[in-house]
């Protein structure tokens, strides 16, 4: 069953095509890595996605609504929410009150504090749950950047660079976690530039390349395409990871 | 609990205090005013503080709810009791028609938005003379004594409802300050994307603070108008001594919290009256010199407000009472 559909999506920013009728489908409970060069498009497509950016053409639609037009707080309360790459918390607040905010999309206050609680729980922050945001190291914050989508309740989740500046035991923590979340029955997209990992947990990986969709399949088959090896530099991908 | 008893001791504190006062004398017009004050800078500071837009036009909604209770009073004979929600009505539909505009801009934008709307609110007053008296002002008609007539002979009535209204706004604020508009106001002020993302209708929340804030802004201008007895459009749309004084208060007092304005104006209100007091029969002027003066060394000396001195008191009187 397909639960995100892009259709011929295009944004151009001035004299740069950042979206080039980008067209794919994500099945129920996949997760679907997103890769490409940087400037390729990836946080553009997710910022489209989710409604911050408006496409100069072509739809997107979630479980079956249409999202054209719709405001990032409506595309959040039909269940699809994202991660910001330079981490965009609020920085003021506590860890807790971040992600209970988050909660607010669907419950009172009282059960959003429980539910923050919970997915704090999840990403391993619930002993810095009354630290400000603001004092947390990176790695730590993109953590609280995760809680806080996963607390809005989503269907689709879409993660960009979570994994960015996490040491390898972390690493492998976060990846559980994406996997624990897709057998909850999530789908996730996940942007990440660490190739070992993406090619691990993905069922499935898009490659764009200047706003463009280069490749769409399995690890296997994007690694060895050779237009993907050329978009990075000629390298096999293999030798990046 | 130990919260509660401590908001209830400095409510039984204030509700006596005007009974010490001579009645009909100079100092309880100045806690009226104090007072009533206070209040306006607590309904600034929904928005101002919570909202984190510096609103320069409250003047605007405040001057809407005093002309509108007198008029209706003048030519309806309608008891400033309903006029004052008629003027919160009309408040409420004058701040949803200055934010929706005004919502996007940001800071001085902002304050420089909301400060022309207060202007032109002030303009229109002078010159609509058939229904404003023009700039000759309005007298609230003496009725016979009544609380359903809102009229009094003394001041001690007005300074009680000042003081019923200061603790019903603050205790708006807090209930919006903790309740969730409180945490979407945070994320809006802090990241508005982020807000938008995680599915906070930031739109939605803004205008929502604006029309509360204004609503409740108009309802202090018909008290205001009760006790002033005499008004003009210069003093109740006044940029000066309205609109930034308010603001004014909160900021000194520590803006975004409860007590904060209560400071500002226990502190802003009585000074400013002592040095027109004291020099105003000296040199024309130099009291509102003394009295920047002062502003300046205050705001000098405590940057974010009152509040960080009132915490540090009450740090050292609890830790007093734990050791």
């Amino acid at each position: 069953m397909t639960i995100l559909d892009v259709r011929g999506l295009s944004k151009r920013f001035g004299g740069l095509q950042a979206l080039s009728d980008v067209t794919f489908s994500v099945p129920k409970g996949q997760i679907v890595g997103l890769i490409g060069p940087n400037g390729a498009g990836k946080t553009t497509f997710f910022s489209t996605l989710v409604g911050l950016i408006r496409p100069d053409s072509g739809s997107v639609t979630l479980d079956g609504t249409s999202l054209v037009g719709l405001k990032p707080h409506k595309v959040a309360a039909l269940g699809m929410t994202k991660t910001f790459q330079n981490v965009a918390l609020f920085a003021e607040s506590s860890v807790l009150d971040n992600v209970l905010t988050a909660g607010l999309l669907r419950h009172d206050v009282e059960t959003a504090r429980a539910e923050a609680l919970r997915c704090l729980d999840r990403v391993g922050l619930r002993s810095v749950a009354h630290k400000l945001a603001g004092n947390l190291s990176f790695p730590e914050r993109a953590r609280v950047e995760l809680a806080r989508a996963l607390c809005t309740g989503p269907k689709v989740l879409l993660l960009d660079e979570v994994m960015a500046a996490l040491n390898p035991v972390e690493m492998q923590e976060i990846m559980d976690l994406i996997r624990s979340l897709r057998d909850d029955g999530i789908t996730l997209l996940v942007v990440e530039h660490h190739m070992r990992a993406i090619m691990t947990i993905c069922d499935r990986i898009v490659v764009l390349n200047f706003g463009r969709l280069l490749a769409d399949g399995t690890p296997e088959q994007v690694a060895n395409d050779p237009q993907v090896v050329e978009a990075y530099l000629g390298r096999s991908m293999e030798a990046r990871a | 609990m130990k919260r509660w008893i401590a908001i209830a001791a400095v409510i039984a504190v204030a509700a006596v205090l005007p009974l010490l006062l001579n009645p009909t004398g100079y100092w309880i017009r100045i806690l009226t005013f104090t007072l009533l004050f206070a209040a306006m800078a607590q309904v600034w500071n929904i928005i101002g503080g919570l909202a984190n837009q510096t609103s320069l036009g409250h003047a605007a909604f405040f001057g809407i709810g005093a002309y509108t209770s007198t008029i209706l009073l003048l030519k309806f004979g309608l008891s400033p009791w309903i006029g004052m929600f008629a003027g919160g009505l009309l408040g409420g539909i004058a701040a949803l028609i200055i934010a929706v505009p005004t919502m996007r801009l940001q800071g001085h934008y902002f304050a420089l938005a909301t400060l022309a709307f207060g202007e032109v609110m002030r303009v229109i007053a002078n010159v609509w003379t058939p229904l404003t008296g023009g700039p000759g002002g309005l007298s609230v008609p003496f009725m016979p004594p009544s609380v359903a007539a809102y009229s009094f002979k003394q001041l001690l009535p007005h300074a009680y409802i000042a003081l019923i209204a200061l603790i019903v706004v603050t205790f708006i604020f807090e209930a919006i300050r903790r309740g969730a508009m409180g945490y979407r106001l945070r994320a809006i002020k802090e990241n508005a994307a982020a807000a938008e993302v995680i599915g906070i209708d930031t739109t939605k929340v803004k205008l929502q603070t604006a029309v509360i804030s204004g609503v409740l802004m108009a309802m202090l201008g018909t008290l205001y108008a009760q006790v002033a007895v005499f008004f003009d459009p210069d003093t109740v749309f006044s940029a000066a001594s309205i609109s930034i004084r308010v603001a004014l208060i909160a900021i000194l007092g520590g803006v975004g919290t409860a007590i904060g304005p209560i400071l500002g104006a226990l502190f802003i209100i009585p000074v400013e009256e002592l040095m027109n007091d004291l020099f105003s029969a000296s040199a024309a002027g130099l009291s509102q010199l003394i009295f920047g003066v002062i502003l300046i060394a205050v705001i000098l000396w405590r940057p974010r407000g009152f509040i960080t001195v009132f915490d540090a008191m009450v740090a050292r009187l609890s830790g007093r009472a734990g050791s």
